[in-house]
């Protein structure tokens, strides 16, 4: 596919190498000259000017792009390049600066498809390594509903158990299960909790502790050691 | 007559109801919920300077969710 990011700072950047290692065209559009050779020498197509200028935003034949991501770190520009980018048939994805107004944009913009916010992500990224092995925290479905999966522990309580006596509590759903080094599928309950599986489950924050307790257990120690 | 057009900044995605309580406000004629470093744009219309400075400073930085606002006074 092909692709038009607007600013090639440390978002719009990383996300056009994300794209051409995945094997898609990409073409940057930057306002700062220096950046713009900086990352031009990386071998990547870049239009200098401002994304939110339809003239130059053309220039990097926007009619044949599949998507346009408004990644600066300017919210006004951000959004007109939007407008423009749906104008000439794109999906468009905005990348904003502060998250309450994630709400904002999806609901009153119906020219912009898809609205990220770096910070969360990476709040997210900083929040598992923190936790450290155990425990790790795969995305926030709502304010007060969380993702994440956890890995039973020679510790636990349910080790050895089968996933039918799971019992989780707060409502919390099972929603799927990976034998060590296997991958993640969906949970079936003939399969026993043992040391080194994943449980992947939805649920309300305030039953993670308890949810924690019962399959990673107490004094859980971090990140056991593989071959 | 005094014209204004008062920009705000809100900390909250709740902008139906922000919108909804500041266009309740009298002197208030028209609010747009707006894209970039502000999130909404009131106009308002009223008799004297004074009652500018009333309804932006008590009024719309009193609604709960307004954390800042900045007033234009229209010359023409």
């Amino acid at each position: 596919m092909r692709f038009v990011i607007v600013g090639a700072g440390r978002v719009g950047l990383r996300t056009a190498r994300a794209l051409r290692d995945s094997g898609h065209e990409v073409v940057l559009i930057e306002r700062d000259p220096s950046t713009v050779e900086r990352v031009r020498t990386e071998g990547f197509e870049v239009i200098e000017g401002s994304g939110s200028e339809e003239a130059d935003l053309m220039e990097t034949d926007l009619e044949t792009a599949d998507a346009l991501g408004a990644l600066s770190g300017d919210i006004g520009t951000n959004f007109i390049a939007c407008m423009i980018g749906k104008h000439f048939g794109c999906r468009t994805v905005l990348r904003i600066d502060e998250d309450y107004r994630e709400d904002i944009y999806r609901k009153y913009s119906s020219d912009v498809d898809e609205v990220v916010y770096p910070e969360r992500l990476g709040a997210i990224v900083a929040k598992n390594a923190l936790l450290g092995g155990n425990i790790r925290a795969i995305a926030d479905i709502a304010q007060n509903l969380q993702l994440v999966e956890y890995t039973v522990t020679e510790n636990s309580p349910m080790n050895g158990y089968s996933l039918s006596e799971l019992e989780l509590p707060g409502d919390a759903s099972l929603l799927g299960f990976g034998k060590k080094d296997q991958s993640i599928a969906l949970p079936s309950d003939d399969y026993s909790l043992e040391a080194g599986d994943r449980v992947v489950v939805l649920a309300d924050f305030e039953a993670l502790a308890d949810i924690q307790q019962i399959i990673v257990g107490d004094a859980a120690p971090v990140a056991v050691g593989g071959a | 007559m005094v014209t204004a057009y008062i920009m705000i900044k809100a900390h909250t995605g709740d902008a139906d109801r922000l919108k909804e309580d500041i266009a309740a406000i009298e002197g208030v004629v028209d609010v747009a919920i707006v894209a970039g470093d502000v999130d909404l744009i009131a106009k308002a219309q009223v008799d004297t300077p004074a009652e500018v400075k009333e309804i932006a400073a008590n009024q719309i930085q009193g609604v709960d969710g307004v954390e800042d606002t900045q007033t234009y006074v229209a010359m023409h």
